[in-house]
């Protein structure tokens, strides 16, 4: 019997898929590959493997940190003229304001890279920046929705459980999919944001939690006598083969057992990866784990390193946490400076710590790196009109990302916005585009990865999406 | 999407012999490869393909065909891959046009009605669904209608049915299939004592007339429904009198309420029925899905969001009860069935009024209720006078027995006048506040703003005695002081941050933390005095009716308010500027303002006044008797006052409809590029679709035209839909396998006849639900066993054919349910507001639900009683593929993972119910271990232990006690699984 919603159409469009595709049965499926040491087969041949994907909540700054535009400094204090009132999200217009960092060029590349980020900057010829995004919504949860499934709507599977569907996992004793929240608060729309939508339950984001027992469940919930849980599992056990051998082969009431002895393997694994003490000093030091400001992020961007070393597909990091007063995350309204100096001396050193980890691992041959935020900011500030305010608004019209990694043109910058950096001119770039192109690098064509859903065969990029050939290697 | 690989259908006449055949072959592949840019007003090269005189008439390159097919500039340039641009046409569909132009190119329909006929790609008109239902006779020698066309079918693939299933299996079966829950020992031992023909049609008609029926099948509808308790997006904020909707649909389904009144009142309930209250609450289904609502000030994406809804109810309603996804044609036509962008429009335009909000029920108290009020609380007065009298009495001869407040810098008596009865400083009403009925009345949209303050104030105390409409709302301000701009305030605020609280509001929350005071849950029944103090030192205290409220907290500095012609005191509004959630709606009786903090005792003494005597002082003065008395007595007031509250306040989160503007049909959706204007109407491809309203025609007229064509009998798609779903839910499978899409992705049905068979005698039976499952569940073909047979897996290893009855892993909440039945735990309270496993919290502006796991009756109710907030997850339901209420979910995955796994062996829940199995098993099994296990596998599996079962149980049992053994029972397949 089927145990699975995909249809018979979905395994066509995606014949070569991996062990994602039939929830219970792919459970035997991974053990098989597993053992003959095959990778998942894919449409194109794969340049990444894993994917980590660090998710900056609240909207960055792109003239503060990637968008060089000496123009705008020249016109600070200027209105921003011309005939359209833009549509921002809290309506006030102020006066433009340059950018509160000071730009270089950085690196062999001489990639633009201002001082907020000192750490990222000496890793710049890793990076491959967008720097002409738009995106659909100027409002923070749909945008949201949008950069991790597609869609601006509650219900749709994000990155990471499209990826577990497409290719499976790796590793048969942690999720392929894993979420490591800020530590100061899950971001707006909370388990919303890594949901499996449609896709089966088996591809939603796993949250692992800083304190106490990594995921929910992993271990009884009141400590047992380590004898009678043992026991008790010999017997679940037992109890179930006795009952397979009376029903005779039973592909589902086989997995069942199997799932039974994944969870067990779940429960060594888990505690394993997230025990980093086995790291030494430096490392922890290469992350920022050593300064009290960059600790927290430091720690998940190690521990997200640790679980693609064991096969975890996608790691999901967000710096950030929910909207409101004060602010704790990029979400610059009031004070861009105050804000963003605050937000990145958290990230800045971590991620820069993540890339050199990976590089002198050598994984970075095969993972690819995302950073990446809902959008960015207005280039004049949200005050009245003929204010220089000290925050900006929110901007869905240009905005800059970066990914780092496997099968990219390194230390580029790609597209542009207008001479203020307000609106993306040359090569913009859609979410659909980005999506598309990260599951190029992972092997797949976006068209062809699918899943039915209510009469559509539902996909990451809806039905639009390029591939953005300018920054493929 | 899809390439278009136009495979047209070449058993009609093709490239063949005859002569081509203008509306099978030529219209379709004129249509699907060259109308997109050919036709209509803004055509490409003037050329339009539409028509016959299009074609002849040609385009401004000149005439496009000839006698000669080499001639003709159509066959030309399709033969030099120049058009269709980019996407040359297979040699086949050449030698179509080719062969066409050849016979002289004979017109057929005009214009070219591009979907008259199904192609190998999409659906047209004559697809199966669209087509008026085909009632089957009977098959000689089969009395039931099901069986007859099985049984034919499994005979032309050489295929035999499985014998019945033991009694045993089929009792399990048809419990949790019709109720959901697992039979008890003595049902099961019961049914398999009983040899009489009629034992199986009487257990079902139990079970059918059982209230958990309702439970159960309402789960499935709230499912498609997309069902959830909470807006979901950023703020994801909680609609507390949703779960109406969720027990009508239990209700509509106990008392078997005829399906197509069951659809009408759902998609127009209110408009139909306006005087009925449990009508408005069924028009909850258009709205219980997702909704943002945090509304950008920019227009282009409001309108975006707003289209964005409307997509989301027109593909609700197409999909739940016609099986077409009508949302599909947003945009463009659907790509794979006859439904035009102007069909989903039409559908658009009826739905266009529909908003949604909490909406008030018309429902009038019983006299009786409020007869008992009156007498309760005279009765309580009457008992406390000569107390009251003693108290006051002790007063007069002792000074220091009366409280003492100092004099407030203002004071406001509301039942008089908006005058300062101390100083100057008077209240002037802003917008709609106004006075009546003794006090300072507010509705949301006005408060009363005094003069200038005539003095620099730093500590402060600000106190009022206020009443609120209504105890869920959020963020009204009661009284405060603040600058102009509202930049800058201090004031007594209910709700914002945390529901049901009050707290001391400030710019930015700069002083402001929670107090962690309890429950607001009198304000609205009765006055309630509030009050904040302000100490120089930074202290911020609250009191509620004269007692402390919470804890009180230290912020670093106090705000002074300068003497100055800009600060203000304010009531009924949290700050400048006015609007949105910042007033209060509720009434002031007074208020005062000090320029001091009180202390506790000063605070308690104007709060309750000079002839206010305490409950401690009363109660001192009463015996012992009358004590006990007086409470009882104020316990059943308060029991009544609750119940008159939810009289008075039932709401319901439905549709509150508003006047819509026209519709217009959007150019590729975009609400900036308006087409023609279209009204509400039905599919086109059905009969009846145009419904003959004019553009402006009131909402109410479009939703229910649309609500009484869509229920129609003679609407095929209507009834086919539904008998559908409910044979999936039977079987695990449906006869068309897509559910909310019967259309050309869902594919033929396995068993056409029986779809429409089914279908007619749904309607024959006055579209009664509970007939269509006694029809099913009768069936020779659901009563077989599931016992799997190598030879039919070998023909038909998906059980296509039926040639057994699948088995099925029990959903997310049957194993809650069941888990909770056999623990002998299971709550079966019906209906009311659902249990909560999360804890709703406010963290900044965002609400978020953290997971818990509550014990006790109120929880171990059924799942389907779940407070289901979008945000809000259960890790034991999710694993075991609950549906997101995000999304529709016509059909359940049934995954098996190790995160399944570890959630049912190590979940608190599942360890506790493992205790208090382990404990009926010791209270009702008896002495000896081994009949202690016997009923554990009796509750558990519905059968006796096997040998070798109770041997190996038995092992555990003897070393580790019981638990272990159910922790592990519970775990087993032959628990989670129905044969």
């Amino acid at each position: 019997m089927s145990t699975s919603t995909a249809s018979r159409r979905d395994f066509l469009s995606f014949p070569l898929r991996g062990i994602g595709a039939t929830a219970a049965l792919s459970l035997l499926a991974a053990q098989g590959r597993a053992a003959q040491g095959r990778a998942a087969p894919t449409h194109f041949p794969a340049k990444a493997k894993r994917v980590i994907h660090v998710c900056l909540c609240g909207g960055v700054s792109q003239i503060d940190t990637f968008d060089f535009k000496p123009e705008l400094a020249k016109r600070h204090g200027q209105p921003l003229g011309g005939s359209e009132r833009p549509d921002v999200f809290f309506g006030q217009v102020g006066l433009l304001r340059k950018n509160d960092w000071e730009f270089k060029k950085r690196g062999q590349s001489g990639l633009w890279v201002s001082d907020l980020f000192p750490h990222l900057a000496t890793v710049a010829d890793e990076l491959t920046v967008i720097r002409s995004m738009v995106a659909e919504s100027s409002s923070h949860t749909p945008a949201t929705f949008q950069e991790n499934s597609g869609f601006r709507l509650n219900g749709f599977p994000s990155v990471g459980s499209w990826l577990s569907y497409g290719l499976g996992s790796e590793t048969d004793d942690l999720p392929a999919f894993v979420v490591l929240p800020d530590t100061r608060g899950l971001p707006a729309g909370g388990t919303i944001n890594w949901s499996n939508g449609f896709l089966p339950a088996r591809h939603q984001g796993v949250m692992f939690q800083s304190k106490g027992a990594a995921i929910s469940d992993l271990v009884p919930a009141r400590p047992l006598p380590p004898d009678a849980d043992r026991d008790a599992r010999a017997l679940q056990r037992h109890l179930n083969q006795l009952d397979l051998a009376d029903r005779g082969a039973n592909d589902e009431l086989d997995s069942r057992i199997k799932a039974y002895e994944l969870a067990a393997k779940m429960q060594l694994a888990v505690p394993r990866v997230t025990d980093l003490s086995g790291e030494d000093e430096a490392t922890k030091a290469l992350y920022g784990m050593d300064r009290e400001e960059s600790k927290d992020f430091g720690r998940n961007c190690l521990l997200a390193r640790r679980l693609l070393e064991q096969g975890v597909r996608f790691v999901q990091l967000f710096s950030g946490g929910p909207f409101g007063s004060p602010r704790i995350n990029w979400d610059g309204h009031e004070d861009v400076k105050e804000n963003h100096a605050r937000e990145a001396v958290r990230v800045d050193q971590p991620v820069a710590g993540l890339l050199k980890d990976l590089r002198r691992r050598g994984m970075l041959d095969d993972t690819l790196v995302l950073f990446t935020s809902e959008f960015g900011r207005t280039p004049f500030t949200q005050s009245n009109a003929d204010a220089i305010g000290s925050g900006r608004d929110h901007n869905q019209y240009g905005f800059s990302v970066w990914l780092a990694g496997a099968g990219l043109r390194h230390g580029l910058a790609y597209g542009s916005t207008d001479s203020i950096g307000w609106k993306a001119v040359e090569n913009r770039t859609t979410w659909y585009d980005f999506h598309a192109t990260v599951l190029k690098l992972l092997g797949i064509d976006h068209t062809k990865l699918t899943f039915y859903h209510n009469g559509i065969h539902r996909r990451l990029t809806n039905v639009h999406g390029d591939v953005i050939q300018g920054i493929l290697a | 999407m899809q390439p278009l690989l136009l495979l047209l259908s070449l058993s009609t006449s093709g490239s063949g012999a005859g002569p081509v055949n203008f509306d099978k072959t030529v219209a379709p592949l004129l249509a699907g490869r060259c109308l997109d840019c050919h036709s209509g007003a803004d055509r490409k090269g003037g050329l339009d393909l539409s028509t016959s005189q299009g074609l002849h008439a040609g385009g401004d390159s000149g005439p496009v065909v000839d006698k000669k097919p080499s001639e003709s500039l159509l066959v030309q340039r399709v033969n030099a891959d120049e058009m269709p641009p980019k996407h040359p046409l297979p040699l086949a569909e050449r030698a179509i046009l080719q062969k066409w132009i050849e016979e002289g190119a004979a017109w057929g329909s005009d214009p070219i009605d591009p979907y008259r006929y199904s192609t190998s790609t999409r659906a047209g008109s004559d697809w199966w669904a669209f087509q008026k239902l085909n009632r089957p006779a009977l098959k000689p020698g089969r009395a039931n209608l099901i069986d007859g066309i099985v049984r034919a079918k499994l005979v032309e693939k050489k295929l035999t049915p499985s014998p019945a299933a033991d009694p045993r299996t089929l009792i399990r079966r048809v419990f949790f299939d019709l109720i959901g829950l697992p039979p008890t020992p003595a049902e099961v031992e019961a049914f398999a004592r009983d040899a009489s023909p009629e034992a199986y049609a009487k257990l079902v008609d139990r079970l059918l007339r059982s209230p958990h029926y309702g439970e159960r099948w309402a789960r499935h509808w709230l499912d498609v429904s997309r069902f959830g308790e909470s807006d979901g997006y950023e703020f994801d904020k909680l609609r507390p009198n949703a779960w109406r909707f969720r027990d009508w649909v239990i209700q509509a389904l106990n008392d078997d309420m005829p399906y197509d009144r069951f659809a009408k009142l759902q998609i127009a309930g209110d408009v139909l029925e306006p005087a009925n209250p449990s009508a408005i609450v069924a028009s909850g289904f258009l709205v219980c899905g997702a909704h943002d609502s945090l509304q950008p000030a920019g227009d282009v994406m409001k309108q975006i969001m707003r289209q964005d809804e409307l997509e989301d109810l027109v593909g609700v309603v197409g999909q739940t009860f016609l099986g077409m996804t009508v949302n599909c044609a947003r945009c463009h036509d659907h790509k794979f069935d006859p439904i035009r962008q102007s069909d989903y429009f039409r559908f658009a335009a009826a739905l266009s009024g529909v908003r949604r909000g909490d909406r008030a029920l018309p429902v009038k108290p019983p006299a009786e209720l409020a007869d008992k009020i009156d007498e309760l609380r005279k009765n309580i007065a009457a008992l406390e006078m000569p107390a009251r009298e003693r108290v006051l009495q002790d007063r007069k001869t002792s000074a220091k027995l009366s409280p003492q407040v100092p004099k407030p810098f203002a004071s406001w008596d509301f039942s008089r006048d908006l005058r300062d009865t101390v100083g100057g400083l008077h209240g002037r009403a802003i917008g709609t506040a106004k006075l009546t009925n003794g006090a300072l009345q507010l509705d949301g949209k006005g408060h009363v703003e005094t003069g200038p303050l005539p003095v620099s104030v730093l500590e402060k105390s600000l106190e009022a005695w206020v009443k609120l409409d209504n105890p869920d709302q959020r963020g009204g301000g009661v009284i405060g002081i603040r600058s102009p701009d509202g930049g800058v305030f201090d004031c007594v605020v209910y709700g914002e941050r945390e529901p049901r609280r009050w707290m001391a509001g400030s710019e930015s929350f700069r002083r402001t933390q929670a107090f962690q005071g309890a429950e607001e849950s009198q304000a609205h029944l009765k006055y309630v005095h509030v009050a904040i103090t302000y100490a120089a030192d930074g202290t911020v205290t609250a009191y509620r009716d004269g007692v402390p409220y919470g804890k009180s907290y230290r912020v670093e500095q106090q705000q002074r308010f300068e003497k100055s012609s800009l600060n203000h005191v304010v009531f009924g509004l949290r700050h400048l500027p006015a609007g949105g959630n910042k007033h209060l709606t509720g009434s002031i009786l007074r208020a005062n303002l000090y320029t001091q903090a009180l202390s506790a005792t000063e605070v308690a003494a104007s709060a309750l006044g000079e002839g206010y005597v305490s409950v401690s002082d009363l109660e001192a003065k009463l015996s012992g008797g009358d004590r006990e008395k007086r409470k009882r007595l104020l316990g059943e007031l308060a029991t009544a006052e609750v119940k008159m509250h939810d009289w008075m306040s039932a709401k319901a989160f439905a549709v509150t409809p508003q006047p819509p503007p026209v519709t217009h049909r959007l150019k590729r959706g975009n609400p900036q590029e308006k087409a023609e204007l279209i009204t509400a109407g039905g599919l086109s491809v059905l009969k009846s679709s145009d419904f003959g309203l004019p553009v402006n025609a009131p909402e109410a007229d479009s939703r229910r035209r649309l609500a009484e064509w869509i229920a129609d009998k003679d609407n095929p798609l209507f009834a086919r839909t539904i008998v559908n779903r409910v044979w999936q839910y039977h079987f695990g499978r449906g006869l068309v396998d897509t559910p909310n899409d019967l259309g050309f992705n869902g594919g033929q049905p396995s068993h056409p006849e029986l779809l429409d068979g089914l279908a007619a005698e749904f309607i024959a039976r006055k579209w009664s639900l509970k007939e269509l499952h006694r029809l099913i569940v009768t069936s020779d073909t659901y009563r077989q066993a599931s016992v799997s047979r190598p030879e039919a897996m070998a023909v038909d290893a998906d059980n296509r054919l039926l040639w057994r009855v699948s088995p099925r892993r029990l959903e997310a909440e049957a194993v809650r349910d069941a888990t909770l039945a056999v623990a002998g735990r299971l709550n079966p309270a019906v209906g009311g507001p659902g249990y909560r496993d999360v804890r709703p919290y406010i963290f900044r502006t965002s609400q978020f639900y953290e997971p818990l796991d509550p014990e006790g009756p109120e929880s171990n109710r059924r799942s389907v009683y779940r407070l289901s907030a979008r945000g809000g997850k259960n890790s034991l339901l999710d694993t075991f593929d609950c549906a997101d209420p995000s999304t529709p979910t016509p059909k359940r995955a049934a995954t098996t993972t190790p995160l399944q796994a570890l959630s049912l062996m190590n979940g608190s829940f599942t360890l506790r119910m493992a205790d208090h199995l382990a404990a009926r098993l010791r209270a009702e099994g008896g002495s000896s271990t081994d009949d202690q296990i016997r009923l554990a596998f009796a509750l558990a599996y519905g059968r006796p232990a096997k040998g070798p079962e109770l041997t190996a149980c038995r092992e555990v049992v003897s070393k580790h006690g019981l638990a272990p053994f159910c922790r592990a029972l519970l775990n087993t397949n032959g628990f989670l699984y129905v044969h």
